[in-house]
């Protein structure tokens, strides 16, 4: 199923992404489509404020992995652009958060792309102008 | 001789005292909790229960894989510590050999299965025959259809119980044979009970390491070797 919206700020990139958390129950994986400064990380700071996480959010591009722990449901963001092979994605405990009952927002996930569960959200962000972003989430169906 | 046995492989986790093979103590969670909040109360919790001093544990054995690669260095790194101060000698078990243990009343042959995701298990395949454990082959990781192979390719006579994480998982592969069953509840999941007990039937046999020498043991996955990252068409195909 793909739902197509039109955001004309990071404000409205937010609200998209608390929209998207409320219908999350724990053990999704979000994974990411789009190039750098898209608002991958604007989309991941509205889904942990939709889950009800208050610190602070940011790209976890040294850490590979950020846990925001304390909202309704565990959200645990990833940048994957250092992952490039299975060893590396399995060191980073990736299928241990799967079943952790969190959700996890996967930036780069084409890095990943055969370890994604068939039931993935993918989210696709496309550049309309400076401040408008065209944003498809797209519910995969479990096989 | 008392050992301290410890298992959180996966996603349960537990811990037991066993005591010249007998079971003084054990605990056992399996409620999605992250091990390195839970493991280490449990065993102090589980040595106060049963009036056991940490000094009193002559040996820690601790399932060292396969399994998740969170949960083997929780493990891991909670026995170093309890160990390191006196050098309590550790013994390295492999996940599988401990739950063939649960199986012992029984002739049968044991699938030992746990999930490595993406329709790949860890596995091994253990006979028991008058209480004796005869292993059938090496841990290994595999696809999820030569596992199925192989196990249609054992002895239509022999009843086969799979066990482990993986046990619901696999069996839906394999429900069409009619001598296979998923062990009961009580007797599915990895229990550090029968890490323990392999542990002391086989202690002439296995081998000790001091606690700097611990280490988890990880099976290379079968699809490694296959590509991870999307082609950049197959991408744009998908979104």
């Amino acid at each position: 199923m793909n739902n197509t919206f039109l955001s004309n700020s990071p404000t409205e990139t937010k609200k998209i992404a608390a929209d998207l958390a409320d219908t999350l129950n724990g053990g999704e994986v979000i994974a990411f489509y789009g190039d750098l400064g898209m608002g991958k990380t604007c989309f991941t700071t509205g889904l942990a404020e939709g889950l009800g996480f208050t610190g602070e959010v940011s790209s976890p591009t040294f850490a590979i992995i950020n846990e925001y722990i304390g909202g309704r449901l565990n959200l645990y963001h990833f940048d994957m652009y250092r992952v490039s092979g299975w060893d590396d994605l399995y060191s980073t405990g990736y299928f241990d958060y799967i079943e952790s009952g969190g959700v996890l927002a996967v930036e780069w996930s084409e890095n990943i792309e055969s370890a994604l569960p068939d039931d993935v959200i993918k989210v696709t962000i496309k550049r309309i102008d400076e401040t408008k972003r065209e944003i498809t989430v797209n519910r995969g169906e479990a096989v | 001789m008392k050992i301290l046995s410890v298992e959180c492989s996966a996603s349960p986790a537990s811990c037991a005292i066993i005591d010249n093979g007998i079971i003084k103590a054990s605990s056992f969670v399996n409620a999605k909790l992250t091990h390195s909040q839970t493991l280490m109360q449990m065993i102090i919790n589980t040595l106060d229960n049963s009036a056991t001093k940490l000094s009193d544990i002559d040996n820690i054995a601790i399932a060292v894989g396969p399994g998740s690669f969170t949960g083997l260095r929780i493990g891991i790194s909670a026995v170093k510590g309890l160990a390191a101060p006196t050098g309590t000698p550790c013994i390295p078990v492999s996940t599988l050999d401990g739950m063939a243990y649960n199986f012992t009343d029984r002739d049968c042959v044991v699938c030992a299965v746990m999930d490595a995701r993406c329709n790949q298990f860890y596995n091994a395949l253990f006979d028991i025959k008058d209480g004796n454990i005869t292993r059938l082959c090496d841990d290994r990781a595999l696809i999820g259809n030569e596992l199925k192979e192989e196990v249609e390719k054992l002895s239509p006579d022999k009843q086969i119980i799979i066990c482990g994480d993986g046990a619901d998982l696999f069996y839906k592969s394999v429900s069409e044979l009619k001598n296979i069953i998923v062990a009961p509840e009580n007797l599915k999941f990895q229990n550090a009970v029968g890490i323990g007990m392999f542990t002391y039937k086989n202690y002439e046999n296995v081998s000790t390491v001091s606690p700097n020498e611990l280490l988890p043991v990880y099976l290379r996955l079968p699809q490694a070797e296959r590509e991870l990252k999307a082609k950049n068409n197959q991408t744009e195909a998908k979104v």
